[in-house]
C-alpha cells in the first residue's frame, strides 16, 4: 500500500515539472511588439557644432541643457579589457574601453554615417591630400595643449612605424607604399596617400596619443610598447583627450571611468561636458548574469536577445526602463557553397568533381536561394527579431544597394531553374543531375551555436523539398575553420560575418579573389595564380576601383554593382541580419538612439533627470 | 629528525609526479582541436601578416614537444610565461588568488567551527530528536547540487533586492571608509559562502558524527566508563582524539581545494576568483594560464596530503611508531 502512495507522489512531481515546461514554452513563442525603427529616427539628433569662445575652439552640444552628476552603469560580457592602450587593442572590449578615453580626429555622424570632425576642427580632402585643421586651445586631461605634434607623432611614430596592433597600417598599404604625414603649422597637419584611397578618411578616426606620454614608451621599442598602458598601469598615469578617464580597474569585476574636466565639448550654456560623473562597466561572465543584474537594478543598460525581449517588453509596462529597437545589426548569416575547382598537393580535387558541377552552376545556386524560407527562419529561429537579408552589405550600411529587392520562397522557380540546367527527378522524387548522379552533399556549421544549428535544420528541410539529400553535420568550431581555411574539403556551410555599415572595403578579404577569407573559393598560397571565374574578375575590379575613388557617389556606383553581382551569382546566400534591442533606464535624458551609433553614441550629452 | 627525513623523501617523490602531470596536461590541451587563433582567422578585417605574427608569438608553428620543452624550461626557472593576450600569467594569478582564498578560508573556517561541534553533539545525543533533526537537515544540505542552489540564491537576490547580484565589491568601493568596505565585502560574500558552507557543513557533520559513534562503541571507551570516569572526560579525552584522525586527512584535501574548490559557485556568482579565470582560459586554450593553474592545483594537493600526514604523525602515536619500525 505504502509503495503505491510513493509511486503516485513521484508521478505527480514529474507531471508538475512537465507542466512547468509547457507553460514556459507558451510564453516564449509570443512575439514581442516593437516600436518600428522609423519611429526612432524621427527624433532627429541635433549634431554638435563648432563654436569659438575666447580663442578656444569648442564643440557645442545642441541637445537640451541637462543636470550635472550621476553614474551610468553598463556591462561587458567576457573577461574584460586586456589593455587600455588604444594602439594595442585586438578585441572589441579593449577597443571600446580605449575609445572612451582617446578621441580621433574625425568621427562618424551617428545618423547619416558621414565622416565629421571630432578632435579636428575641420578637414579638407583633395584627391590624395588630406588637410586637417586642429582646434585651438583644447587640452589633454593633464592640461597640456593638443597640437599638430601629437597628431604627427601618433601617425608617424606609432601607426606608420608599426607599433602595437598593425591592422590600420596593414589596411592602408597601397602597392607597398604608406601614406605620409607632415606638420604644416602648430594646428595644421597634411596627410598624403600614395594613390587616391577613399577608406583613408575613416582611418583618421584612429585615436590620437599625447606625444609627451607615449614618446618615452615608443623609444623603448616595440616589445616594451606591447605592455605599455596595460591593465596594470595606475589610472593616474593616463593622459587622455576623451570625455571620460580611467578611474579604477578591478579585474573580473568592473572598469570605472570619471569625467575629464578638460573635455572640449560644451553645452548651450557654455559649461563643459560631460554631464555624468562616472561611467561604470561591470564585467560579467555570461548573458544570464547580465540579465539578472539588470533586473536587480545594478545595470542601467543591456542588449537583449531572443526570448528575453518578449519578457522585457512585458516588464517595461510597469518597469522604469524603455526597450529600444535600434534596427538591423551588422551581423550577417549566410550559406556558402564550395566553388573550388582545383586540386590539392596530392593531385586530388578538393571538391568531388560531380559536386563541382552543381556548386559551380549559377542556376543551382539560385535554386537553393529560392528554396530557402527566410521569413520562416526569422520568425522561428530569431523570434522575429531579425530582417531577411538579400544583399552582401548589411541593411544599415550607407552603401546598401536599395534596388535589390527581397522575395519570398518560390519552390516552383527553383524547380524551373534546376530543369534549365538539366536536373530531373526520379520516381521517388530524388533530384538527379544531367549525368545521372543523385544530388547529395554535406552541410556544415559550428556545433554549439544553437542559432546556426537551427538554421541548418531548416535549410536541410527546405532543400529536401527540392529532392536533394542533405547530411547536416554541425562540427566543432576549430575543425570547421580548419576545413574552410586549410583542407577545403567541404560542400556547403552556414556561417556568419560581422560587416561594417560604413566601409565596404573592410570586406575586401572576403570579396577579392586572393583574399584571406574568400570563403566560397578559398585560394591557398600555391593557388593564388589559378584562373578566376568571370564574376570574380569583375568583383576584383570593382573592389579595387571602389577603394580608389574618393567621392561617395562614385564609390556607391562600384559598390552597387558588386552587390548586384553577389545578388545574381549567389556565391554567398544571405539569410538574415539580427535586430539590436537595447533596454535603458528612463532616468537618462538626451537619448537619441540611431542604428549606426546605438544608444550611447552621445555619452557626453546624456544626463540624469 | 625522523619526521624531517620523511618530509624530504616525500618532496623528492613529488618531482616525477609533477613531470608526469605536466606532460599529460600539456599534450591533452595541445592535441585537442582548439585553435587559439580560430576566432581571428574568421575575422574579415584581420590581415595575413597579423595572423602570421600571432602564430609565431604563441609558438604554434613549432612541434608540440618543442613547445613543451620551452614551457618546462621557463617553468623550472619560475617564469610562468604570458597569457595569449600577452599579460604575465603570474600577475593574472596574483590578482585572483586573494579573492579565492578569502572565499575558501571563510567557508572552511565556518564549516569546521560549526560542523565538528555539531557532529560531536549529534553523536553524544545519538537517536534523540536533536540528532534526527540534524540528520534530516544535513541530508538536505548534501542533496542540493551546489550549482542549482547558487542559481536559486541568485534569483532570490534579484527578487528581494536584499543582496547584490554577484561580484565582490560595489562600484563605489573606492570611496568607502574602511568599515564600509568591510561591510560591503561581507554583504557580497553572504550568498556564495552560504552555498559552499551548506555543502561542506553537511559532509563534515556526518563524518564527525560517524567517527565518534564508531569510537564510542569501542572497548576502551566502555572500559573508561566502567572505570567510572565522567562522561565529559570519556568523550573529550579518550574518544574524540581517536575519532579525529579521518578528519585530519580530510583537512589535507580541504587545503588542496583552497584555490580550486569553488570554481562552479564562483562562476554562478561572477566571483572574481581563480575558477572563473581558469574556465575562460580553458575555453580559449590559453596554454600558459591553464598549465600554471593545473600545476598549482597539483602542488596544492601534494602539499595538503603532506601536511595531513605530518599532522597525523603528531596526533597519533600508533602511526609514529609504525614509521619508526
Amino acid at each position: 500500500m505504502k509503495r503505491v502512495i510513493y509511486v503516485i507522489l513521484v508521478l505527480l512531481i514529474i507531471l508538475g515539472l512537465g507542466k512547468a515546461c509547457i507553460r514556459a514554452d507558451v510564453d516564449e513563442t509570443q512575439k514581442p511588439v516593437l516600436r518600428p525603427k522609423s519611429e526612432i529616427q524621427e527624433e532627429n539628433y541635433p549634431l554638435e557644432k563648432n563654436v569659438t569662445i575666447n580663442g578656444i575652439d569648442y564643440l557645442q552640444s545642441q541637445a537640451p541643457v541637462g543636470k550635472f552628476g550621476g553614474t551610468f552603469v553598463s556591462s561587458t560580457i567576457g573577461e574584460g579589457p586586456k589593455t587600455f592602450n588604444p594602439f594595442n587593442s585586438k578585441d572589441n572590449i579593449s577597443s571600446q574601453m580605449s575609445e572612451i578615453m582617446y578621441d580621433g580626429l574625425v568621427t562618424t555622424d551617428p545618423v547619416t554615417g558621414d565622416t565629421i570632425p571630432k578632435l579636428a576642427k575641420s578637414f579638407t580632402v583633395n584627391g590624395k591630400e588630406y588637410i586637417v585643421k586642429l582646434r585651438h586651445g583644447i587640452k589633454w586631461s593633464d592640461g597640456r595643449p593638443i597640437t599638430a605634434d601629437d597628431v604627427v607623432f601618433t601617425w608617424q611614430n606609432i601607426i606608420l612605424d608599426g607599433f602595437g596592433n598593425t591592422s590600420i597600417r596593414d589596411s592602408i598599404v597601397i602597392d607597398g607604399k604608406l601614406p605620409t604625414v607632415e606638420k604644416i603649422d602648430n594646428y595644421t597637419v597634411k596627410f598624403v596617400t600614395p594613390e587616391p584611397f577613399a577608406p583613408f578618411l575613416r582611418m583618421l578616426s584612429s585615436p590620437i596619443a599625447p606625444k609627451h606620454v607615449f614618446e618615452p614608451a615608443v623609444k623603448k621599442g616595440k616589445a616594451y610598447f606591447e605592455g605599455f598602458l596595460s591593465t596594470n598601469t595606475p589610472p593616474k598615469d593616463f593622459v587622455i583627450s576623451g570625455a571620460f578617464k580611467l578611474k579604477e580597474y578591478v579585474p573580473a569585476q568592473r572598469v570605472v571611468f570619471e569625467r575629464n574636466p578638460n573635455y572640449y565639448v560644451i553645452n548651450k550654456d557654455d559649461k563643459k561636458l560631460p554631464y555624468l560623473d562616472k561611467i561604470v562597466y561591470l564585467i560579467v561572465g555570461d548573458i544570464n548574469n547580465q540579465v539578472l543584474k539588470f533586473e536587480g537594478g545594478e545595470l542601467d543598460e543591456i542588449s537583449l536577445q531572443g526570448a528575453n525581449v518578449a519578457r522585457f517588453k512585458e516588464m517595461e509596462k510597469h518597469g522604469d526602463f524603455t526597450v529600444y529597437n535600434i534596427g538591423p545589426d551588422t551581423g550577417t548569416m549566410y550559406i556558402a557553397m564550395n566553388m573550388n575547382n582545383r586540386k590539392n598537393e596530392k593531385g586530388k580535387y578538393y571538391v568531388d568533381p560531380k559536386k563541382q558541377v552543381w556548386f559551380q552552376d549559377k542556376n543551382f545556386r539560385q535554386a537553393v536561394d529560392y528554396a530557402i524560407d527566410r521569413k520562416n527562419m526569422v520568425f522561428n529561429i530569431a523570434n522575429g527579431l531579425a530582417e531577411p537579408l538579400f544583399t552582401s552589405e548589411t541593411l544599415n550600411s550607407i552603401f546598401l544597394n536599395e534596388n535589390l529587392k527581397g522575395y519570398d520562397r518560390d519552390i516552383e522557380k527553383s524547380k524551373k531553374l534546376l530543369k534549365k540546367s538539366g536536373f530531373r527527378w526520379d520516381k521517388a522524387g530524388h533530384l538527379i543531375d544531367k549525368f545521372g548522379n543523385h544530388v547529395e552533399f554535406d552541410l556544415y556549421t559550428n556545433a554549439g551555436n544553437t542559432e546556426r544549428e537551427a538554421i541548418g535544420v531548416m535549410v536541410k528541410q527546405d532543400l529536401e523539398d527540392l529532392g536533394m539529400k542533405i547530411n547536416f553535420k554541425p562540427i566543432e568550431f576549430n575543425s570547421l575553420v580548419n576545413k574552410l581555411m586549410a583542407t577545403l574539403d567541404w560542400d556547403m556551410v552556414i556561417m556568419g560575418f560581422t560587416g561594417s555599415p560604413l566601409e565596404p572595403n573592410g570586406g575586401k578579404n572576403v570579396w577579392l579573389s586572393d583574399g584571406t577569407l574568400h570563403i566560397f573559393n578559398q585560394r591557398l598560397e600555391k593557388d593564388l595564380n589559378s584562373p578566376r571565374y568571370d564574376f570574380e574578375k569583375r568583383l576584383d575590379y570593382l573592389y579595387t576601383q571602389g577603394a580608389l575613388a574618393t567621392k561617395f557617389e562614385d564609390r556607391k556606383k562600384y559598390y552597387d554593382e558588386y552587390q548586384k553581382i553577389v545578388y545574381d551569382e549567389k556565391p554567398l546566400i544571405y539569410i538574415y541580419s539580427p535586430i539590436r534591442i537595447v533596454a535603458l533606464r528612463n532616468k537618462f535624458q538626451n537619448i537619441y538612439p540611431t542604428s549606426l551609433g546605438g544608444v550611447t553614441h552621445n555619452i557626453e550629452e546624456i544626463y540624469i533627470k | 629528525m625522523q619526521i624531517l627525513i620523511y618530509i624530504l623523501k616525500r618532496i623528492f617523490q613529488t618531482i616525477p609526479l609533477l613531470i608526469i602531470v605536466s606532460l599529460i596536461s600539456f599534450f591533452i590541451i595541445r592535441l585537442s582541436p582548439v585553435d587559439p587563433l580560430a576566432e581571428l582567422r574568421l575575422n574579415p578585417s584581420v590581415s595575413k601578416e597579423t595572423l602570421q605574427k600571432e602564430t609565431e608569438r604563441l609558438g604554434l608553428d613549432k612541434p608540440i614537444i618543442v613547445q613543451y620543452g620551452k614551457w618546462a624550461k621557463s617553468f623550472v626557472k619560475g617564469d610562468l610565461g604570458v597569457t595569449s593576450n600577452g599579460e604575465q600569467v603570474s600577475t593574472k594569478l596574483k590578482e585572483r588568488i586573494p579573492n579565492t582564498l578569502l572565499l575558501t578560508v571563510v567557508v572552511i573556517f565556518l564549516s569546521w567551527s560549526v560542523g565538528v561541534p555539531l557532529g560531536v553533539l549529534a553523536a553524544i545525543y545519538w537517536k534523540t530528536p536533536f540528532d534526527r533533526v540534524l540528520t534530516v537537515l544535513t541530508s538536505i544540505g548534501m542533496a542540493i547540487p551546489s550549482f542549482f542552489f547558487a542559481v536559486l540564491l541568485l534569483i532570490f537576490a534579484v527578487k528581494t533586492g536584499w543582496f547584490p547580484v554577484g561580484g565582490l565589491t560595489s562600484s563605489n568601493f573606492l570611496e568607502m571608509s574602511f568599515s564600509q568596505k568591510f561591510l560591503d565585502i561581507t554583504h557580497h560574500l553572504v550568498l556564495p559562502v552560504t552555498v559552499l558552507f551548506t555543502l561542506s557543513l553537511a559532509g563534515l557533520q556526518r563524518q564527525m558524527r560517524g567517527n565518534l559513534l564508531d569510537v564510542l562503541d569501542s572497548d576502551y571507551v566502555k572500559f573508561a566508563r566502567a572505570k567510572g570516569l565522567s562522561e565529559f572526560k570519556v568523550i573529550f579525552k579518550h574518544a574524540l582524539r581517536n575519532a579525529v584522525n579521518p578528519l585530519i586527512t580530510l583537512l589535507g584535501f580541504e587545503f588542496a581545494g583552497l584555490l580550486s574548490g569553488a570554481a562552479l559557485t564562483e562562476y554562478v556568482f561572477q566571483y572574481p576568483g581563480l575558477g572563473r579565470l581558469i574556465l575562460e582560459a580553458v575555453l580559449k586554450s590559453d596554454i600558459n594560464l591553464v598549465m600554471a593553474s593545473l600545476m598549482m592545483g597539483a602542488v596544492m594537493l601534494i602539499l595538503g596530503n603532506l601536511i595531513a600526514d605530518i599532522l597525523l604523525i603528531i596526533t597519533d602515536p600508533r602511526i609514529r611508531e609504525g614509521s619508526q619500525a
